[in-house]
């Protein structure tokens, strides 16, 4: 993506997301004990500042030459393209993402060791670890270490799931 | 003086110096993971300092928060997860050095700059108690809030090159701020109804979701032969001409950490992101500021070691916890039956001047253990890249968990992730947001409250004496960053 087009999304977003902010922070109603500033009054005035800021963004991509823009150096590692014969970043970070939103949703259920293993397990393989006694060693390893550290040591308690058997010992 | 000495017979007290080894190795631990803070790590020892003597047991309490503010470096600088709040700003450089291969080149300078910090909050802490104690009293909301808005100037000093992309990232956090329950009326906004945000969004939540899982999100892109790791394993310390190069940062760090410190609720994460920001305004080399500097640790991490320091006179002299961290020493202070006040060094100069003591004997402790502990760490992120990915999201997940148990934070921290990287995407700088997040409750609570007391009217903002001071301060920086950014440009 060129800085112009990079400046007219970031624009963009910024003044949908402010206007839908400004609706919500509206229909905020105040309590008895509300002040002249009410509990509205400071979220309408930043949803305001980012209406402006957005918009002004928006449109100096509209009038300052392509020369003149000084857009923040891109970052190295920012996911904008992706190497030849490699899986497109993106893509990449969506299958994280998946693993990740798989492990919170199994986590009560499956308890705290086994769904950690296998948070290890697949994440390693994701990222291209293809040892599978690496990988097996680490599954069975990660969890009860971690929980020896949290459940043990630091007396956090973690769910155990379908393993109560783990908090009786 | 016989006070001094007082202070220095705990320097020969075998079980102050064993408490404090222990203290500051738990709270390194509790500190290097993230979403285990320092408060969480002091309570977590707070009931087995029942049988302990009282000296004996508020140095091992004030020596994981001085272990804990020292360990948040070392994942923000390894893995760009700072494990504190008040370590976010050193992830800027210190990360960055550590992409360069030179980790142990900025965890020296980290240890270090932290030595020379806590040792110089303690000789304020000692020194100064007394005279400081009045300035926390002189803060009345009005100054908080001008306070808040100093702090806010230094956005333009974070939003690399783009003030606008700055105040969009800054409004985000503020937003996001604003979650919860409404400080002055208890009304709920922005919640969805859902009872999990009723208490509002906590920082470090932010901060791990925005750097760690966004950094994993953007690593796993890469391809598995891209460029892992830190390189070399060994902890480089600075050397006389870097040190040199290194004091004025630090000296900044200092100051600005001292008066963060004394005041109650500013706390360390506001005195490292200004130090950051004044360090670079001050620097020779302002343009390696966000590219590895060695300043850009030095200053963050002298001013947050501060603060362990200087959060203990308002305590100490007038019963005040300024952060949650200090109420947990209070609590330790009147579990053996001591009232923290002006009659605390009157009753019990023993337990304070002991305190001091310990904590020197912290400090030290922090260096060696530092020294040891430092190069397995890195060896640690050595290790092949699929391993280390799944290592820090197997950890920080865990960390997330231990917060407060719960679930929904764990998807709010993913959720937070994505907003990372769709915020890398646009190319939106991240510490803005950070700034603005963790402003917001301060800015908003005192701008009301100051209305409340002044009957609607805005001149309490320029009568009260510290804010005016403070917002004048804060016009200078704004205009002085305005000017300088105007005439880059007009340069390049």
């Amino acid at each position: 993506m060129n800085d112009r087009r990079v400046d007219r999304i970031t624009g963009a977003v910024g003044a949908g997301l402010s206007i839908s902010y400004l609706l919500y922070a509206r229909g905020i109603e105040d309590s008895l004990l509300a002040d002249s500033v009410g509990a509205n009054g400071v979220p309408m005035g930043v949803g305001g500042l980012l209406l402006l800021a957005s918009l002004a963004l928006f449109g100096k991509s509209w009038v300052e030459p392509v020369e003149k823009q000084t857009l923040p150096k891109e970052e190295e590692g920012t996911p904008l393209h992706a190497p030849a014969g490699a899986a497109h970043p993106h893509r990449m970070a969506l299958g994280l993402l998946a693993i990740l939103a798989v492990y919170v949703a199994l986590l009560p259920f499956l308890g705290y060791v086994v769904s950690i293993g296998l948070l290890v397990g697949s994440v390693a393989w994701l990222a291209g670890a293809r040892q599978r006694v690496s990988v097996l060693t680490c599954m069975v390893l990660a969890g009860p270490a971690l929980w020896l550290l949290f459940d043990w040591a630091l007396e956090i308690r973690l769910p155990v799931g379908l393993w109560p058997l783990l908090r009786n010992a | 003086m016989d006070n001094l000495l007082l202070s220095l017979t705990n320097l020969a007290s075998v079980w102050v110096i064993v408490a404090a080894f222990a203290g500051v190795l738990w709270g390194i631990l509790g500190g290097a993971l993230p979403g285990i803070s320092p408060s969480i790590a002091m309570a977590l020892l707070l009931p087995f300092t029942v049988g302990m003597s009282p000296t004996v047991a508020l140095v091992l309490l004030a020596s994981v928060y001085v272990g804990a503010e020292y360990g948040g470096s070392i994942p923000a600088i390894l893995i760009r997860t700072p494990g504190t709040n008040s370590a976010a700003a050193t992830v800027i450089d210190g990360y960055e050095m550590a992409r360069q291969g030179r980790a142990g080149e900025a965890l020296g300078i980290s240890l270090i700059s932290g030595l020379w910090g806590g040792l110089f909050g303690l000789l304020v802490l000692v020194l100064a108690t007394e005279s400081l104690a009045k300035v926390a009293l002189a803060f009345t909301p009005a100054a908080y809030f001008s306070l808040g808005i100093l702090g806010l100037s230094v956005i333009a000093g974070l939003s690399g090159g783009s003030l606008l992309r700055g105040v969009i990232a800054a409004c985000i956090g503020l937003m996001i701020a604003f979650i919860g329950s409404d400080p002055v009326s208890g009304v709920q906004r922005f919640t969805f109804g859902s009872s999990d945000l009723l208490d509002g969004v906590k920082p470090i939540l932010i901060m791990v979701g925005l750097f760690a899982v966004t950094e994993m999100l953007v690593q796993i892109g890469e391809p598995p032969w891209a460029k892992g790791g830190t390189g070399s394993t060994k902890l480089k310390l600075p050397n006389w001409a870097m040190s040199k190069r290194l004091f004025k940062p630090q000296a900044i760090g200092a100051v600005i950490g001292t008066v963060e410190g004394v005041t109650p609720g500013a706390g360390g994460t506001i005195a490292a992101f200004m130090a950051y920001s004044e360090a670079k305004r001050w620097s020779k080399n302002p343009e390696e500021f966000g590219k590895g500097s060695p300043e850009g640790v030095a200053a963050p991490e002298a001013a947050n070691n501060v603060v362990t320091a200087t959060a203990l006179v308002p305590l100490l002299s007038l019963g005040i916890p300024g952060s949650n961290s200090a109420a947990i020493l209070l609590g330790g202070f009147l579990i053996h039956g001591l009232q923290p006040g002006p009659m605390l060094f009157q009753k019990a100069p023993e337990v304070v001047y002991g305190l001091y003591g310990g904590l020197f004997i912290a400090n030290i402790a922090m260096l060696l253990i530092g020294l040891v502990i430092l190069s397995p760490c890195m060896w640690l992120v050595n290790r092949p890249k699929p391993y280390l990915i799944a290592f820090i999201l197997a950890l920080v997940m865990s960390g997330v968990y231990a917060i407060h148990q719960s679930i929904f934070e764990c998807g709010l921290v993913l959720a937070i992730g994505v907003l990372g990287y769709g915020m890398r995407l646009l190319r939106l700088p991240v510490l803005p947001l950070v700034l603005g997040l963790v402003l917001g409750y301060l800015v908003e609570s005192n701008y009301r409250r100051s209305l409340l007391i002044s009957g609607g009217e805005h001149s309490i903002f320029v009568t009260d004496p510290v804010s005016v001071l403070l917002l004048g301060l804060a016009l200078v920086l704004g205009l002085y960053t305005g000017w300088k950014e105007f005439s880059d440009r007009r340069k390049t």
